[in-house]
């Protein structure tokens, strides 16, 4: 089975790769190792899981500015995500995505995708293709 | 959004790699936000200075910009840092600390920009009437807007960065005169007495304010250390990023909203905001940071008086003002109080400075520094914060 959602493209680039969905923002200053790509936020439904190669969805992000410099950072270090799927695109993550050349996609309904799911996502196009067996 | 001819040449790179990522960042948020066109500013205000609040993380991006021949287009100044080189009081500090800070400010240095470590850049130079900005720090945004009529959207540290490289900033939000009606009238029937209950007003107001903006009425004092107060704190508990004071606003009076303040939500507000503590071991002043005239006013409190030996007074000021205010830095230091530049409450490493509880009349630093470094935090007037750092 295969389900087709269509948002807005943000940052172009194709990617291939697992979801990990949180239902919750995340601000990456604080929110996220940049040397391990694993999330800190205490609390968060994410604690302790790492962001290397997966397609990260989440609502949107929040928190300081300075949380597009651990994206880029997060890239640099080899443990980023390979795309960011967003309900709605917040500048930090924005700027982050930019700076790091990570494609990302909003106006995507998060709810429809699970972790685990393969997931195809294509930036020029704000395209996020689901793939289930 | 329309690029010129120019501007598409950044796009694709062709000015390099610094520009182009900037522009991008540009473009970015203007599509976001729904810009027509990027225009012109006047100067930049950067955040994301202190190695304290952006780590490790950013030192790897400025790195990149500054190996790729970035240099700032306009005028562009920087953000408090977390440390005043110059005095003593820092020392103390894990020397990789202060290796890492020396980085990042050699980084923007070499990019042109100017290492004013301050959040008061306005008092270094004025922007002209009406001009446009790409000012990070909130307190900043708000002071602009508010206080001189330049224009500014609240930017974060890597978008004010890239409207420094490339002189431009998209056109949307307070850049557009139809952004900059009010929309609430805020009657204010608490008696306000000195500068932080100001603050605490900022606070009630940013909590229910959103990012819409305020007419403020029945203020008593108008005072630039009130007003600035006042702004700090809005944007500290809320999204603000300007208000009008009642006698100068001309547009529309058609409000959707009139709000009015009275001395009970502005106690519960105090409450919230600030804890009780017997004796600190900082009293805190100037935040943000001080004019020459608040250096004036803080001199002339503590003229013949001494700083207790068991607290610490800081008084927090940019490098430019303190150079031209000699004579009250002297008064302040000869008490016993120190004129810290560079640096801040908020932006520093208070435990590890020997700091766990502090007093202060900012209500901006009462609200950050018990999130930020865990310390004990209290709200006073500047007169009762110099009672209590001079012992009464």
């Amino acid at each position: 089975m295969e389900i087709l959602l269509k948002g807005r493209p943000i940052v172009p680039g194709e990617a291939r790769g697992l979801a990990l969905v949180s239902s919750k923002p995340l601000s990456f200053l604080g929110g996220v190792d940049a040397k391990t790509g694993v999330i800190i936020e205490r609390g968060h439904d994410l604690y302790g899981v790492g962001v290397k190669d997966k397609i990260l969805c989440f609502p949107h992000g929040r928190g300081s500015t300075v949380g597009s410099y651990v994206l880029y950072a997060l890239a640099k270090n080899g443990v980023a995500p390979r795309a960011i799927v967003n309900s709605l695109a917040d500048p930090v993550v924005v700027v982050g995505a930019v700076i790091a050349n990570i494609p990302m996609v909003d106006y995507i309904d998060i709810s429809m995708i699970k972790t685990g799911d393969l997931i195809e996502v294509d930036g020029g196009k704000g395209l996020v293709r689901i793939c289930r067996k | 959004m329309y690029l010129t001819k120019d501007e598409e040449r950044i796009y694709d790179g062709e000015y390099g790699w610094a520009k182009q990522v900037s522009i991008r960042i540009l473009v970015k948020l203007g599509d976001l936000y729904g810009a027509d066109r990027l225009i012109p500013i006047e100067s930049a205000h950067i955040s994301g200075v202190a190695y304290r609040t952006i780590g490790d993380a950013s030192i790897e991006f400025l790195k990149e910009l500054a190996n790729s021949n970035a240099k700032a287009a306009v005028r562009a100044t920087t953000n408090p840092s977390s440390i005043d080189t110059m005095n003593q009081l820092f020392s103390c500090l894990p020397r990789n600390v202060i290796e890492k800070q020396r980085e990042i400010i050699n980084l923007y240095e070499t990019m042109g920009i100017e290492i004013t470590l301050t959040c008061t850049p306005y008092y270094i130079r004025r922007p002209a009437f009406g001009s446009h900005l790409s000012w990070a720090e909130s307190s900043a945004v708000i002071y602009a807007n508010s206080l001189l009529n330049a224009w500014t959207n609240r930017e974060g540290g890597p978008s004010a960065l890239a409207s420094a490289l490339v002189g431009k900033t998209p056109n949307y939000g307070l850049h557009k005169p139809e952004n900059r009606r009010a929309s609430v009238l805020v009657k204010v029937e608490a008696p306000l007495k000195s500068e932080a209950d100001y603050g605490v007003l900022g606070m009630y107001l940013g909590e229910v304010l959103g990012n819409r903006i305020p007419v403020i009425s029945g203020l008593r004092r108008r005072d630039e250390m009130c007003l600035k107060q006042l702004g700090a704190a809005m944007a500290t508990s809320g999204m603000a990023s300007m208000f009008y004071l009642d006698e100068n606003y001309v547009g529309e009076r058609s409000f959707e909203e009139e709000i009015s303040v009275d001395d009970k939500s502005l106690k519960a507000s105090y409450e919230r905001l600030s804890s009780t503590i017997e004796k600190p071991d900082l009293v805190l002043i100037g935040c943000p940071h001080s004019s020459p005239e608040e250096l004036k006013i803080i001199a002339r409190y503590l003229e013949g008086k001494r700083v207790r030996d068991d607290v610490k007074l800081w008084v927090c000021a940019s490098k430019y003002v303190r150079r031209n205010a000699d004579e009250y830095v002297r008064v302040i230091e000869t008490s016993g109080g120190h004129v810290i530049c560079d640096t801040c409450a908020v932006v520093t490493w208070l435990r590890e400075l020997g700091v766990e509880t502090l007093v202060s009349n900012s209500a901006k630093t009462v609200h950050y520094a018990p999130l930020l470094s865990k310390v004990g935090a209290s709200l006073s007037s500047l007169e009762e914060c110099v009672k209590i750092a001079c012992g009464k």
